[in-house]
């Protein structure tokens, strides 16, 4: 007997039994299909203590069926007229919902449901993660660094929102679509740098988050008229990041920069995985999104054998297209540490002088520690040491912190 | 070698609001003290129970559906394992995943007539 659970089983399988079920019965009985979900995971905890089935995935896939059918029964005996089957689903087509293709395609109706314009962008990302990938709202809470009170509050408005406004449980066509895709792709992203940027969490669940955005996107690659270039660049980029995720985190948690990081973790597979796509992303009629861009620059960096050998001119010439099209007050500031990596520090102070500091918010420590490394480039250690100590009063993460010092003990080392 | 009835009580996950995620690491951790004792050659039978049931009593034998004891003392299922002496058992014990749950072990030697 094979005594191993594929990873994350029960979480997938909840995403895909909710959709099924929503499918079926509808938005405004998804509190009570996730009951439901949840019962036949408990059974399934139960029964399969002494004896695991040889196969669990169609065990619950069963039960779940199982589950359909006493909703059924509960429509009848109780007379409960508030349960009904959408329209256009017989019971005749219930069993064709649980086939392969029509249970991805429901998963891809909850994706879109999910990233509907009428929803809060906060709320998307929470009601993704719940219904689609089977985060509880406790992990929810943990992944997003927010109190879980806020994330059932999130969830809640997301249900009551689609139930109000009639939010159908469908892929849109036509020019709706694509704007549609568009959003899809930014809760991804932004799902994805939850867990790759973040440096406040563990590397599990940060690996989760990753993955989970990673997962999506090949589900939504999967789909002929889904996949376009954007979205072979976005999966691209979060090949090209995850490649170094092992790599990223130290024994203490503590965030490994770059420069030294060691090369050798980075995962060969992935950066060919990213390249293939990244190939696909580069067809055609494309057009760069911020997607090609932010995927060039990772692997740019993927490329150079070492840190020293990174092809700077490159990246900046990357990050130059991006600012054109984003505007961002970070992508200037990266812009302005290529520059000192390439010594060019009269282009470094030009840009550093137009970057909007307010307009960082919680990241501005990162200017203030960028300015004062152009500082002591250029031997201006007392604005360096200005700088320096506004970026460690700024700075909430502790080992950000601990860096920071680091470095204004080596801007102490010169003056002396 | 003794057999020993290996009782679990508590721990009624139904109540608990377990996440997807947490209840597939709970089902690892019991199929890994499965396996861990299957391999030892220490288990001889083991059932899972269903929640409620019901119970006989009296004269007139009266049904009456259950549950009959509060959540935490509900007997979710038994094991009979094979042990040197209680200590053994006790030791077999060690894995049981639910301790941090407020699951309860209840160990019992089954008890054995001379011919």
């Amino acid at each position: 007997m094979e005594n191993k659970l594929v990873d994350h089983l029960f979480r997938h399988q909840f995403g895909k039994m909710v959709s099924i079920l929503v499918r079926i019965f509808g938005m405004q009985h998804l509190e009570t299909i996730e009951d439901a979900i949840q019962d036949t995971f408990v059974t399934a905890l139960k029964s399969w203590k002494t004896q695991m089935p040889e196969n669990p995935e169609a065990w619950l896939t069963t039960a779940a069926k199982n589950r359909v059918v006493d909703l059924f029964r509960k429509i009848n005996s109780e007379q409960d007229r508030s349960i009904k089957f959408q329209s256009g689903i017989s019971s005749i087509g219930i069993s064709e919902m649980f086939l392969d293709h029509q249970i991805e395609d429901s998963q891809l109706r909850m994706i879109f449901t999910a990233c509907h314009p009428d929803l809060n962008p906060k709320d998307q990302i929470a009601f993704a993660l719940k219904t689609i990938s089977g985060f509880s709202p406790k992990e929810i809470a943990t992944a997003l660094l927010t109190p879980v009170d806020s994330v059932k509050k999130r969830l809640q408005r997301a249900r009551k929102t689609i139930v109000s406004k009639n939010i159908e449980f469908e892929i849109p066509q036509g020019k709706q679509l694509n704007a549609r895709i568009d959003r899809v792709m930014e809760v991804l992203y932004l799902i994805f740098n939850e867990g790759f940027h973040s440096s406040k969490k563990e590397i599990l669940l940060r690996k989760e988050l990753c993955g989970e955005a990673m997962r999506l996107s090949t589900m939504l690659l999967k789909k002929e008229t889904l996949r376009n270039d954007k979205l072979y660049a976005l999966f691209a980029l979060m090949c090209f990041h995850t490649s170094r995720l092992e790599s990223k985190i130290g024994n203490d948690n503590e965030i490994i920069s770059i420069k030294h990081q060691d090369r050798a973790l980075w995962n060969m597979q992935l950066i060919f995985l990213g390249n293939d796509a990244m190939n696909n992303a580069v067809k055609d009629n494309y057009e760069f999104s911020s997607y090609h861009y932010e995927a060039a620059i990772a692997s740019e960096h993927l490329r150079a054998e070492s840190f020293k050998s990174t092809d700077w001119k490159i990246i900046l010439k990357w990050y130059r297209a991006l600012f054109e099209l984003q505007n961002s007050q970070g992508t200037l500031l990266n812009i302005a540490i290529v520059h000192l990596q390439l010594q060019e520090y009269k282009e470094a102070k030009i840009t550093l002088d137009s970057i909007d500091v307010n307009g960082m918010a919680q990241r501005s420590y990162l200017y203030f520690a960028t300015m004062a490394e152009f500082h002591h480039s250029t031997a201006d250690t007392k604005l360096a040491l200005e700088n320096i100590d506004k970026a460690i009063e700024l700075v909430s993460n502790k080992f950000e912190k601990k860096h920071f010092e680091e470095k204004k003990a080596e801007y102490l080392m010169r003056n002396i | 070698m003794k057999d020993f009835m290996v009782i679990f009580l508590g721990a009624d996950y139904g109540e608990m609001g377990l996440s997807p995620e947490q209840i597939q690491e709970r089902m690892g951790k019991w199929f890994a003290w499965n396996t861990k004792m299957r391999e030892q050659g220490v288990i001889k039978s083991g059932e899972a129970l269903l929640p409620g049931g019901k119970r006989i009593a009296g004269e007139n034998r009266t049904v009456t559906d259950g549950p009959f004891v509060e959540s935490k003392e509900l007997i979710g299922g038994f094991y009979i394992v094979k042990a040197a002496d209680y200590e053994g058992a006790i030791k077999i014990c060690d894995d049981f995943p639910d301790y941090d749950l407020g699951g309860v072990v209840e160990v019992r030697e089954v008890m054995v007539f001379d011919q």
